[in-house]
């Protein structure tokens, strides 16, 4: 069995979809964690292909790129969908939920507070919505994206919902295919314990 | 045999990529280009209301990297084992943090100032710091005959479309990376791109 050491900031951030997927996969890992204020000192010294993190390394062999990562992890777990279609679809669906997270994350980030709020305000009513009704129509009636079983667009989706309705406590309202997809995640044993363990971190 | 339609504007763009890897497939496609008054014709039956669109015998999927991705992988094309694959996808994801930061200042900045000053930091500090990376992986697989494995991968394919990207702003961007140079030289010959890189249109981008 291989050896898996993921190395990130200690945020959800980039590095929770990999952490959820090793977790449904119920693959074990090393979840090292490095603060801010140390990255500075450690980069010049890390094995990091791009001079980022989070990187995973899989027996001494180190990748970067959280999707790339992400992507691996999932096959590695089985949750990338059967065929290439399921697994381009599931591609698809992710890399649209990155999209809108972008613009999400940017929100979050910025720092002048009066340009957060103008900023809050133009991606809840008009960026989130029509995501929302997008998505409601891709979701299976059975709570899946991909084919009938869980896959990890589920979990992304699952992931990208978890923090933005931190912000938007209601945004899920009404959609019931999407309500199931997440219902499907939650309580995958896996991902139940992981969401029940995980560290607590603003990010 | 699939039938493939790929749709998307008259220009290389974000659809050149899922061009390339067709012709070094050597897959049949119809090459639709979509010209921008005829846009909202086609944007309602798109996935995402976005181009470029890859129609496979009727079901659509959209999203370039994952159209592009899926072509290498029903050609045998995107990696030999789950780890290739992975090293695949890193670069791809790499060049694509390069795109959109190109994109950035091409597509979505309107101030002309800020607009040469953002092109002014990509080329002074953040092209040449990822070029430096990219360098060291490619010279790390076997002397850098192929970003991963010993033959053709999606991510060789987007490093030539973000290389005619960068080269068309600025020639010589590539002379301090002589593995990358002879990579984007190299894969302009490879069966299939060879042929469709002397016959695609010319298009300012």
């Amino acid at each position: 069995m291989p050896t898996y050491k993921l190395t990130c900031f200690n945020v959800r951030g980039r590095a929770e979809l990999i952490r959820l997927l090793f977790a449904a996969g119920e693959i074990p890992y090393e979840d090292v964690r490095i603060e801010w204020d140390k990255w500075p000192e450690l980069k010049p010294i890390s094995d990091t292909p791009m001079g980022q993190i989070p990187t995973l390394e899989v027996d001494g062999q180190v990748i970067c790129q959280s999707m790339a990562i992400a992507r691996f992890v999932a096959g590695k777990a089985g949750l990338l969908g059967k065929t290439n279609m399921d697994q381009a679809r599931a591609d698809m669906l992710l890399d649209g939920g990155m999209d809108v997270g972008k613009l999400f994350t940017e929100m979050v980030m910025e720092k002048d507070a009066s340009k957060k709020a103008e900023k809050k305000k133009e991606f809840g009513e008009k960026h989130l919505p029509p995501f929302l009704a997008l998505y409601e129509g891709f979701a299976g009636d059975n709570g899946h994206f991909v084919g009938d079983s869980l896959t990890w667009s589920d979990i992304g989706f699952f992931n990208m919902m978890d923090f933005i309705t931190a912000e938007y406590p209601g945004a899920l309202d009404g959609y019931c295919k999407l309500n199931k997809v997440i219902d499907n995640v939650k309580s995958n044993p896996g991902v139940a314990k992981w969401l029940k363990e995980r560290p607590v971190t603003n990010h | 045999m699939p039938s493939y339609k790929l749709y998307y504007f008259h220009g290389r763009g974000r659809a050149e990529p899922a061009r390339l890897m067709l012709a070094a497939a050597g897959l049949p496609y119809e090459d639709v280009r979509i010209e921008f008054e005829r846009w909202p014709e086609y944007k309602p039956k798109m996935p995402m209301g976005q181009a470029p669109v890859l129609d496979v015998d009727g079901t659509m999927i959209c999203q370039s990297v994952a159209i592009a991705r899926f072509i290498a992988k029903e050609s045998g094309l995107a990696g030999k084992t789950n780890m290739e694959q992975a090293r695949a996808d890193m670069m791809v994801d790499g060049f694509g943090d390069m795109v959109n930061k190109m994109a950035d200042y091409v597509w979505y900045e309107p101030d002309e100032a800020k607009k040469a000053e953002k092109k002014k930091t990509f080329y002074d500090t953040t092209l040449p710091e990822f070029l430096g990376y990219f360098e060291k992986l490619l010279v790390a697989n076997n002397g850098g005959d192929f970003f991963v494995g010993d033959g053709l991968t999606h991510a060789d394919v987007f490093f030539l479309s973000l290389s005619d990207d960068i080269t068309a702003e600025k020639p010589d961007v590539l002379g301090p990376y002589p593995k990358l140079a002879a990579l984007a030289e190299r894969i302009k010959t490879y069966p299939g791109i060879k042929e469709w890189l002397a016959k695609r249109p010319k298009t300012p981008w």
